[in-house]
């Protein structure tokens, strides 16, 4: 897999997994809040990449 | 002031229990009874691991010299057996050509912090603060 998009979410859903299995008991809150993280780090990480888009180098 | 021998043998138990955690990811919350949660502990984390040595990740070795490579080997090996497991095979010289290898390397590192955590969890639910 040399997909940069792919690799980051496959890192964004188990640190999310993690994360939310870890900090929430009941299985609704873990999927809901696994979801949020899961979704921060996606938009995150496209908004930053754009924000580098104008950049050279 | 003293501790009980109840004292003592519990403190065994928890450095017992932290060294399974780390050992093993999950195990910690399986024997506290927290199945569901070890049994996801005990799937992703060693996948994610498995995921950074196929993507040509480096194991990093202990250079006291360079003090980053070594908190990387730190990090590495606290995902506990499953590393000596990968070295003993052979796995995890990394391979800097390999266009996935800063991914492969985030994957090993992350995997390693992240049953740092599970382990801290675990022994947070074993004092009863969680």
């Amino acid at each position: 897999m040399r997909s940069h998009l792919l690799l980051m979410a496959l890192f964004a859903f188990f640190v999310s997994l993690v994360f939310a299995v870890i900090s929430r008991d009941a299985p609704g809150d873990q999927l809901r809040f696994g979801g949020m993280l899961f979704g921060g780090f996606i938009v995150t990480a496209v908004v930053i990449s754009w924000l580098m888009y104008p950049f050279p180098f | 002031m003293r501790a009980t021998a109840a004292e003592r043998t519990q403190t065994g138990g928890l450095v017992l229990l932290c060294l399974a955690s780390w050992a093993v990811p999950g195990v910690g919350h399986l024997w506290l009874g927290r199945r569901s949660k070890g049994i996801v502990f005990l799937v992703a984390l060693p996948v994610m691991f498995a995921v950074g040595l196929a993507l040509r990740g480096r194991l990093f070795p202990f250079e006291l010299s360079d003090p980053l490579v070594c908190l990387a080997a730190l990090a590495d090996v606290s995902i506990g057996i499953t590393y000596f497991v990968a070295t003993s095979l052979g796995y995890g010289a990394g391979d800097v050509r390999a266009l996935t290898y800063e991914y492969g390397n985030a994957f090993l590192i992350v995997a390693g912090l992240l049953n740092l955590l599970v382990m801290i969890d675990a022994y947070d639910v074993a004092v009863g603060r969680k």
